[in-house]
Parts: structure tokens; C-alpha cells; sequence
């Protein structure tokens, strides 16, 4: 095919998407809500690859006491803690209930400490005791986090390690049903934009009889709404990864506060932007050609009869 | 009197444009469409070819264009061999012939100017043939003014010449015209055949599928009557 026809027939195919334009805003449409689906995904796992990889790295085990205990007894918790086996007693601290509330309060911010201190009465804690427990070896994380509990007046422990293997299952769910959402997203999406090639080539019918009357291969006729199909998906690619700087913008700026306390810093979406900007592309370049090819190669197999009334 | 392809045939003529020999074609339903046909037109000829309706006109036609495939015989189409015709040899044989609708099949989003144009683009022709070639062909059929024109701002007899145009304006060696004259009134009709004969005249070859009779008889071409599949007719100047 020469140059000359290439260009027209680009021209062709860009035309077509505006004669079709209702048709076509149903395809690009159907096309972002797939790959909006698939870059939440992607979103939320590189920010859980990040809470991984920091707190994986963290040998920090938060120890909350039993309430009632009295300074006593609190004393000697914390001291049998610290000498426990794999227990680093030099950065091992204790952190009071009213300590533990004002970091809490500091990290939320004034309007939240504000809140607080109409609702509650001052020293009314709500904060339990805590020994911030430092471990020595991560090898040897699980005895010794056994050995913690077995301290009488411990009531329980965080650690981020339990935190992370929550997150990944959280993330692997995630993955896991959007997956199969995406796979049945992208399949209307082939049945969509299949319609409307199909939409077109029935208002082209009359010019592609014409077309094959005067020699056009198939070729000729097909590259037009491959085109159209491409673009469609192009279209649909950029406009979805717009709508998910939004959407990622606006859901940091809701959870700040959970943020804040959790001292997290959200990866920046410049970070993957590219990446899922290239998995788009694909996805709406494939979906877009194979849905045009599988339409007009089975209409030019079947129809497109040059002689006969139309 | 010895009919037209029995005086080419004497007289050891050129490899002619389009022969038929010995052709059957029968549909899937059973339908015979066409039975042992045996004809040939030559370079710079003007054929009608008249008949009843379901008489095996149009498949002649179609098979003439490779729109459907015959079942027995050959079909010589410009040096193309129809029988052992391969799918993408299909386009180049169309592209020798020049194709005149009935319902004038003009493209009602396009212009004049553009409708005209459109096989030049599926040859890959550039705008300076286009323009020249397109010019050429409106000024032929007299439409050299209206090529700004819709399709719908056009009279039958007006969209007709566009459809000449349009088969003309890649240089064809022959025009397949199916019953042309069809959609408009009679007095156009006469000015449509005048214009074929002209683009005859200057070399050519026209095929015209058609009912009317009388038009036939005023023009003096040769004739070609097929009924129930068979020619049964092929006379010179507008007998039959």
C-alpha cells in the first residue's frame, strides 16, 4: 500500500470515530473502567510494595500492658522485658498512656487534639501502657515475640510484620478479584468496540461495495476501521490514567490523617505513571485491533456483495 | 446472416477483451443461471445485453466481475483467467473495468468532486492525478460546474453521469454499465447513452445490461438476447 493511501485511509478511520461518536464514547468508556480497575490495582500494590520493604527492615515490636496494673507492677513488665533473649534493653523504652495519647494527638494534628479534649476529660487516657521493644535479630523474630507474650501483665503486641503479612493478603485478594474483573471487563470491551466497527461498516456498506467494485483489497477496506479500533483504544488510555492522577490525588488527601499516624509517605504517582500509561496502550491497542479485525474480516468473508442492490 | 462472433471468429481477430466458452453456472438452490455460453467482445466494442428478468443477465455480470465463480467452461477477462482467478488477483481484474450502478451508488457525505475521486484513492493516485483525471471526467459528463455538489442536491439523471465519472476516471479498458438507464426518465436515459457511446467512441469497450428495448433499437450496436440461460441472440445494429 503506498504512502498516499496510508494517510487517507488514517483519515478514513479518524473520521469514522466522529460519524460514530456516540457509539465510540461507549467504547472508550467501557475501555476506562477497565484499565481504571487494573491501575487501582497497580496503585495499591506499589504503595503496599513500599510499607513492605520499610517495615520489613523495622525490628520494632509495640508491647501494650494489661490495664489496672499498678506503676509496680507496669515497672516490672518492662524490666523482664528488657531482659529477655534477643531483647536490645538499651533501645527498649516505655512509653506512659499519656505519652502514648499526646504522640497520637501530635501526629493527627491541633484540630483533632482539639476534638479530643471536648470529648474527654483530662487525664482519661484510652492509651494503654507500652514498651516499645527493640529486637536484636529478625531471624528470631517469632520466639521472641512468643517470649513477650508469656510476660504476665502483657496484653498484646504490634508489630508491623503482622501488619505486612495482613497487607499482602489484603493486596493478593485485590489482585486476585480484579483480575478476573479486568479479564471481564476487557471482554465487553471487545463486544463493544466490535459493535461499533460493526455500526460502521453497516453506514459504510454502501462505500465499501464500491470499494471491492473498483478493486480495493482487503486490505484496503479493513485498515480504516483498524484504525479506528487503535484509536479508540489510545484514547481510552490516556483519558484513564488522567482519571486516576485524580482519583489517587483526592484518596491521599482523604486518608491524610491515617497517614499521618501510620508515618507513611504514598509513592508518588509520577513513580508508576509510565508504567501503567504502557500496560493501557497495550491493552487498548490489542482490544481495539483484534475487535476490529474479528468484525470486518468476518463481514468481507460474508457480505460486501459489489453487484447485487444493496 | 452469420451472427457477430461467427465473423470474428472467421476472420482470426485479436485475443478478444471477454470470451465466454462453454459456460455453465448453476446457484446452490439449483437455479441454472447459465448454460453452455459461448461469446466474445472485442477491444472497443459497444454490447447490449438484453434479456427477461431472471433470464442469467446479471450473472453474466457477476461473473464477468469474479462476483460469483462459474462452474464449468472458461472466462478470459482481459488476459485474467477466471477459472484459475486467485483471491488477490480479484482487486487488479476490477481495476481494468469501470462499474455503472443502477442506483447510481454515490456516497451521499461526499461531494461531486469527491465520489468521483474515491477509485483513485483505492489505486493510491496523487492529488495532482486526482485533480487532473476527476476535472477531466466531470467536464466528459457535463458536470464540470456541480462539483461542489452533494448527491442529494442532484437529479437522477445528474447522479447518473457522476456514476459514469466515477468509472471512468481510473482509465478502465472496458464499462460495465447495469442497467444505467433504470432510475432515470426516458429523455435522460437517451442522454446517458449518448454519453457511453462518446466514451466508446474513444476507445472503451462498454457493456450495457438492459430492459429497455427501444433505446436499444435507436442505438446501433451490436446486441446480445439471453433467455433462460442461453444467448439466443447476437446481432449487429441494434436487432434482436
Amino acid at each position: 500500500m503506498k504512502a498516499r493511501s496510508v494517510r487517507y485511509l488514517i483519515g478514513e478511520g479518524l473520521k469514522n470515530i466522529w460519524l460514530n461518536r456516540m457509539m465510540s464514547i461507549a467504547s472508550i468508556g467501557v475501555l476506562m473502567a477497565s484499565m481504571l480497575l487494573m491501575g487501582i490495582a497497580i496503585a495499591f500494590s506499589e504503595n503496599v510494595d513500599r510499607v513492605m520493604s520499610s517495615i520489613e527492615s523495622q525490628n520494632v515490636v509495640m508491647v501494650f500492658l494489661e490495664d489496672e496494673l499498678t506503676d509496680e507492677q507496669v515497672q516490672s513488665v518492662y524490666e523482664q522485658i528488657k531482659s529477655l533473649d534477643n531483647i536490645n534493653p538499651d533501645e527498649t523504652t516505655y512509653i506512659s498512656s499519656n505519652q502514648a495519647l499526646e504522640g497520637v494527638l501530635h501526629e493527627m494534628g491541633p484540630e483533632y487534639e482539639e476534638y479530643f479534649n471536648q470529648y474527654f476529660e483530662e487525664g482519661n487516657t484510652i492509651m494503654p501502657e507500652t514498651v516499645r521493644a527493640s529486637m536484636i535479630d529478625l531471624e528470631k523474630y517469632d520466639q521472641t515475640v512468643a517470649a513477650i507474650e508469656n510476660v504476665e501483665g502483657v496484653d498484646s503486641y504490634n508489630s508491623s510484620r503482622d501488619l505486612a503479612v495482613i497487607l499482602t493478603t489484603v493486596r493478593d485478594a485485590i489482585n486476585t478479584a480484579g483480575v478476573w474483573i479486568i479479564v471481564l471487563l476487557s471482554l465487553i470491551a471487545l463486544v463493544i468496540i466490535s459493535n461499533t466497527v460493526r455500526i460502521t461498516m453497516f453506514n459504510r456498506k454502501l462505500e465499501i461495495s464500491i470499494m471491492k467494485a473498483v478493486g480495493a483489497t482487503n486490505g484496503f477496506i479493513r485498515f480504516p476501521f483498524m484504525i479506528e479500533g487503535i484509536t479508540l483504544g489510545v484514547i481510552a488510555s490516556f483519558l484513564t490514567v488522567g482519571v486516576e492522577y485524580l482519583l489517587y490525588k483526592l484518596a491521599i488527601k482523604a486518608l491524610d490523617p491515617i497517614i499521618k499516624i501510620l508515618g507513611y509517605n504514598p509513592v508518588p504517582f509520577s513513580n508508576f505513571m509510565w508504567i501503567i500509561l504502557l500496560i493501557f496502550l497495550a491493552l487498548g491497542i490489542i482490544s481495539g485491533l483484534i475487535a476490529s479485525i474479528i468484525t470486518i474480516s468476518k463481514y468481507l468473508r460474508r457480505e460486501g456483495s459489489e453487484f447485487s442492490a444493496l | 446472416m452469420r451472427t457477430i462472433n461467427q465473423q470474428i471468429l472467421s476472420s482470426g481477430a485479436a485475443q478478444p477483451l471477454i470470451e465466454f466458452k462453454g459456460v455453465y453456472k448453476t446457484y446452490d438452490n439449483g437455479t441454472k443461471a447459465l448454460s453452455d455460453v459461448n461469446l466474445r467482445i472485442d477491444k472497443g466494442e459497444f454490447v447490449f445485453i438484453v434479456g427477461p428478468s431472471g433470464s442469467g443477465k446479471s450473472t453474466f455480470i457477476k461473473l464477468i466481475i469474479h462476483e460469483e465463480k462459474l462452474d464449468a467452461g472458461e472466462i478470459l477477462v482481459n488476459g485474467f483467467k477466471m477459472s484459475s482467478l486467485r483471491k488477490k488477483e480479484v482487486p487488479l481484474l476490477r481495476r481494468t473495468m469501470g462499474i455503472v450502478f443502477q442506483d447510481f451508488r454515490l456516497i451521499p457525505t461526499m461531494n461531486v468532486f469527491e465520489n468521483v475521486a474515491f477509485p483513485m484513492h483505492v489505486v493510491g493516485a496523487s492529488k495532482r492525478e486526482i485533480r487532473k483525471r476527476v476535472s477531466y471526467a466531470l467536464n466528459l459528463v457535463g458536470l464540470g460546474r456541480k462539483a461542489r455538489n452533494l448527491p442529494r442536491e442532484l437529479s437522477g439523471g445528474e447522479q447518473q453521469r457522476v456514476g459514469l465519472a466515477r468509472a471512468l476516471v481510473n482509465k478502465p479498458s472496458m464499462i460495465i454499465a447495469d442497467e444505467p438507464t433504470g432510475n432515470v426518465d426516458p429523455n435522460m436515459a437517451y442522454e446517458i447513452v449518448d454519453l457511453l457511446a462518446e466514451i466508446n467512441r474513444r476507445g472503451t469497450t462498454v457493456l450495457m445490461v438492459t430492459h429497455a428495448h427501444q433505446l436499444v433499437r435507436d442505438f446501433d450496436k451490436r446486441v446480445v438476447m439471453i433467455e433462460t440461460g442461453h444467448i439466443v441472440a447476437d446481432n449487429a445494429g441494434g436487432v434482436f
